[in-house]
């Protein structure tokens, strides 16, 4: 059996993903796996979600929520990395600590934070440099995410800009280390920091304490958690206790070895051959996501079908959406919404038509941005080490009856 | 009066703190992964489940005996985790036994 034969039976058991994969059709990417279930328990402020492991906690949110703007927080993915992970934060005690290269340390409450700062809004994607893994053959290491490691939210909090101006960034300052609060079994484990240069630190990134109009949900980094709209979320750190100003980079495990691609034009490679320069994944790729229809979905034959979805990329705006029913031959134009929740959000798309044959039907949606960057096929995807930054045109197979 | 009600309900609804949701600890739930049973599973256990669940290993989707060394010595060199030389190749044996795809490289 085909490894991806095997992806599409393969059972689903006691809220665990299943495990996948025989013989390797060497070198061609295709669609990530999608027939796994949510499991049956519930993680705190969520709905059952497709469960891959408890500790961390890494859950994924089916592809039919993928038709809303906005994510719900209760089906809003969750990624942590380190097995500890606070289970209690007194609110009143809480404090970001600001120090390193700075005129004045602070020490700054979650009280501070929602009344002594400008409060400011955005609606960005948070996404998994490795959402859509599964994709890539032969097996990249790493947990094998079907498409929904993503999710888009309206953050609120105040500009990381703003509260280093307060403790003001002394002379020749280059580097902020951004820490959270999860921490390792063992004491010598690297933590898990993110380093962001001052340059990168436009009005956009923000710390928020809000996620859709709540508090941030517990398993997606309460009390606040670093927005940086556009960029992978590796970067957005959760929980955030300690972030220190600093003159020099240092080199990070999680920055500099796990969430790097190779550094050359196509930022691929083969498994044979390696190569040997890499660069920390940063800036999201354009993609999309069919949220309905979704695959084995049953269409009446000349009913009035609707296709609905979303599509994004790093910050450049989607210009269209491309929807083909003849395996790619011909492409129409989508319907886009309005746009308003800005250039850094899912634009949802819809289009309208008539299934005039019976039998299967493919249907395929490809999102180009205002750069003119489009989605590739799933096939003309490249390998890389990691299965990062897969971003192939989605394919959803329904039955006409 | 009744409009009135309403008005004074939203208003304290307002005024709740938004903090509301976490005022304990809260709790994660176990979930029991299906690992195979086999050789080696004791010493699995007791180095691996230290930072992380079964879910990491079943969910790597199956692999050569290079690519499970290789996530075994990442979590020694990298993560630091304390696994000794014996029990680094009980558990590579154990992790391609189950979740190999029968090739070295």
């Amino acid at each position: 059996m085909k490894r991806r034969e095997f992806f599409k039976t393969a059972a689903v058991t006691a809220g665990a993903a299943a495990l996948g994969g025989t013989a390797a059709e060497a070198g061609v990417t295709h669609q990530p796996v999608d027939n796994r279930k949510v499991g049956n328990i519930a993680f705190p402020e969520k709905r059952p979600l497709i469960t891959y492991s408890d500790r961390p906690p890494l859950l994924e949110t089916p592809r039919e929520v993928f038709t809303c703007a906005l994510t719900p927080n209760d089906q809003f993915f969750v990624r942590w990395h380190m097995p500890d992970i606070p289970t209690y934060i007194d609110t009143d005690k809480f404090t970001i600590n600001i120090n390193g290269m700075v005129k004045k340390e602070l020490k700054i409450t979650l009280k501070e934070l929602k009344e002594d700062f400008e409060q400011v809004e955005v609606a960005a994607v948070l996404q998994c440099g490795g959402n859509s893994r599964s994709a890539f053959e032969p097996t990249a290491g790493g947990i094998q995410w079907g498409s929904g490691a993503m999710g888009c939210a309206l953050w609120k909090g105040v500009r990381l800009r703003d509260i280093l101006d307060r403790a003001g960034i002394k002379k020749g300052a280059e580097w902020l280390a951004v820490q959270g609060s999860e921490k390792a079994a063992y004491y010598e484990t690297p933590n898990f920091i993110r380093e962001l240069h001052l340059d990168e630190l436009d009005d956009h990134v923000i710390i928020a304490y809000q996620m859709n109009g709540e508090d941030l949900p517990y398993l997606n980094g309460f009390p606040v958690r670093l927005v940086i709209p556009g960029v992978y979320s590796d970067s957005w750190i959760k929980m955030i206790t300690n972030i220190t100003v600093t003159d020099k980079y240092k080199k990070l495990f999680f920055m500099d070895h796990a969430y790097v691609v190779p550094d050359n034009e196509c930022e691929c490679e083969t498994p044979e051959k390696k190569f040997p320069k890499t660069k920390p994944i940063y800036r999201m790729n354009v993609k999309s996501v069919i949220g309905y229809p979704t695959n084995g979905a049953k269409l009446t034959l000349k009913s009035q079908a609707v296709v609905r979805g979303v599509a994004f990329d790093g910050g450049a705006g989607i210009r269209e959406v491309q929807i083909s029913l003849d395996g790619g031959k011909t492409w129409d134009k989508a319907i886009l919404d309005s746009g308003k929740l800005g250039r850094y959000a899912y634009r949802t798309f819809r289009y309208g038509f008539k299934p005039n044959k019976l039998g299967k039907l493919e249907i395929m949606a490809k999102a180009i941005n205002k750069l003119g960057e489009e989605q590739p096929l799933s096939k003309d995807i490249k390998w890389n080490h990691g299965g990062y930054k897969y971003n192939g045109i989605d394919v959803v197979t329904v039955e006409v009856v | 009066m009744k409009a009135m009600k309403k008005v004074l309900l939203t208003a304290l609804i307002a005024a709740t703190p938004m903090m509301a949701q976490v005022k304990e600890k809260i709790e994660v739930p176990y979930i029991a992964f299906p690992i195979k049973m086999g050789k080696g599973f004791d010493v699995v256990q007791a180095n691996c489940l230290m930072c992380h669940s079964f879910g990491y290993i079943i969910n790597q989707g199956r692999q050569s005996k290079k690519f499970w060394a290789g996530k075994v010595d990442k979590m020694i060199v990298h993560f630091k985790a304390p696994i000794t030389d014996k029990d680094r190749k009980v558990i590579i044996d154990y992790l391609f036994k189950h979740y190999g795809n029968g090739k070295e490289q």
